[in-house]
């Protein structure tokens, strides 16, 4: 628990604005950071050695994928998305963009603000 | 710009962000020299043929570019001329330049499209531009282009936010999706871009409104048009219980012909660029526009109804994603924001779809170019951040010195 205490909350627009144009960490290095996906960061050992290989691997995987081109459309898993998407509760949460989906709500909602 | 004397060029490395940093150094007027373009690569090194066709393109559009490559074509210096657009002597013949696409060519035609567009606003004439030849792929392709039909209704409307609507148009003549191996296509698309502006305006997109209504196009190139109607059929069946008003239009041509001479026979023709697809655009309540992308690879084997469920999914997805502009936008839009009038436009996006790295290298980028930071703040809804811009005026620089 206190793990999960230490931990910053991912997300988080004031840190992306801290990190956005540290040029001492490459655009991917920013992302992981920001999305909180490196297990082990500490704030205080700044780069330790574990990620530095981290990020050494990660470039060299880079070069040899020649996928990292500029997409539009970003990668997708097409099986995810189906496991996603298929799932009523998914379906019902983005219920709320659109504004179709029901009239009636709609106008409750309209009540409530 | 001939008066100034050049500032010494801007450095980049690598291939990525290629044709972004090029809009931006024709934009802004400053030289860049980017260097290690696939230099680790031992197959094929430097710039890939689509890149020396944008290259090209760019030289075409333009007056007084100067390109150089390195021998290996790995570096490349460009200094930037002035937007001329397609006014006539300028290698335009009757206001349009042709502009043919290699055989090589592996990208999407939207790959050229979505980069000239950003600079065809600040052009000085009109900008008409055919593109043409064996490589031009009208459909969304496997390296993540989207389809012509996606720039045209979810790319070009963004343009009427910045005061950019006039005499805007994509002609897609001929249909074509990759060819074999994914390379080269038969298609025939053409630009019409004729509002040019002094200063794009400023935008200020908070509320990203409620998805009100759902276009698309499913296209099929030398095969049956069953195959839109599968794809359309699925699609309607995930979208129909979000959105009732969804209409998806059908496009069925034929195969493109190019020319492919045999020894017996130079005449030769092949059909090439075989395939269907499914375009989807939804549309907010404000004006937001999110689309999705998926044709069928060109190997082929997957069933229509795969690419209409994938390409539904996707859309949700992004739509999910939230904001005023989805990926595919995205750029265009901030790009536009930064050179805009020195006012503050503010632009609300998605947590994912800022939090990718074309999104943040386009930041260094901008700011590299000598444009301002951004600043950024949480949006009301949770998943959503606030970019506020500062334009710098940099504008139209042909109509600035006119």
């Amino acid at each position: 628990a206190a793990e999960m205490h230490g931990r910053k909350e991912p997300y988080r627009t004031a840190e992306l604005a801290r990190l956005l144009y540290n040029e001492m960490l490459s655009t991917a290095e920013v992302l992981r950071k920001w999305r909180g996906d490196d297990e082990d960061e500490d704030e205080e050992d700044g780069v330790d050695e574990e990620k530095e290989g981290d990020t050494f691997f990660n470039r060299a995987k880079n070069t040899d994928v020649e996928d990292t081109e500029d997409r539009h459309i970003p990668k997708y898993d097409r099986s995810e998305l189906e496991e996603k998407w298929a799932d009523e509760e998914n379906i019902e949460e983005l219920r709320s963009r659109f504004a179709s989906a029901n009239l009636l709500k709609e106008g409750a909602g309209d009540d409530e603000e | 710009m001939a008066t100034v004397p050049s500032a010494a060029p801007i450095k980049f490395e690598g291939s990525s962000h290629l044709a972004s940093r090029l809009v931006l150094s024709t934009l802004t007027g400053r030289p860049v020299r980017i260097s290690q373009i696939r230099s680790s690569s031992h197959t094929n090194p430097g710039l890939l043929a689509h890149e020396v066709s944008f290259l090209r393109l760019l030289d075409a559009i333009t007056n007084g570019s100067a390109i150089e490559f390195s021998m290996t074509g790995t570096t490349v210096v460009y200094k930037p001329g002035l937007i001329i657009g397609s006014a006539a002597g300028y290698g335009a013949s009757g206001g349009v330049i042709r502009h043919e696409l290699p055989r090589e060519c592996t990208r999407g035609v939207s790959w050229f499209l979505i980069p000239l567009c950003m600079l065809a606003g600040f052009a000085k004439a009109k900008v008409n531009v055919l593109f043409t030849g064996p490589g031009v792929i009208t459909s969304a392709t496997e390296k993540g282009d989207v389809s012509v039909d996606a720039v045209r209704t979810a790319i070009l409307p963004l343009y009427k936010h910045f005061g950019i609507q006039n005499d805007i148009e994509l002609r897609i003549l001929k249909r074509s999706n990759p060819g074999p191996g994914g390379k080269g296509g038969g298609g025939e698309v053409q630009l019409v871009f004729g509002h040019q502006v002094r200063l794009p305006k400023t935008i200020h997109l908070l509320n990203p409104g409620r998805v009100k209504r759902i276009r698309g196009v499913a296209y099929s190139t030398g095969v049956a048009a069953a195959n839109n109607a599968r794809m359309i059929e699925t699609a309607r069946g995930v979208l129909n219980t979000l959105v009732a008003d969804t209409y998806i239009f059908s496009d069925v041509s034929s195969a493109p012909l190019i020319p492919a001479p045999e020894r017996g026979n130079a005449a030769a023709k092949k059909k090439i660029g075989v395939g269907f697809g499914l375009s989807l655009v939804a549309e907010s309540s404000t004006g937001a526009l999110y689309s999705a992308d998926v044709a069928s690879p060109p190997q082929g084997g997957e069933a229509p109804e795969d690419i209409g469920k994938a390409c539904a999914y996707q859309l949700l997805e992004t739509i999910s994603h939230g904001g005023c502009a989805s990926n595919v936008g995205a750029s265009t839009m901030l790009t536009l924001m930064a050179m805009g009038s020195e006012d503050v436009g503010r632009l609300t996006l998605g947590k994912e779809v800022i939090g990718t790295e074309d999104i943040l290298q386009l930041a260094r980028d901008l700011r590299a170019f000598g444009m301002s930071g951004w600043g950024l703040r949480d949006a009301d809804r949770e998943d959503e951040v606030v970019v506020s811009i500062v334009g710098k005026g940099v504008g139209n620089v042909g109509r600035k010195i006119a």
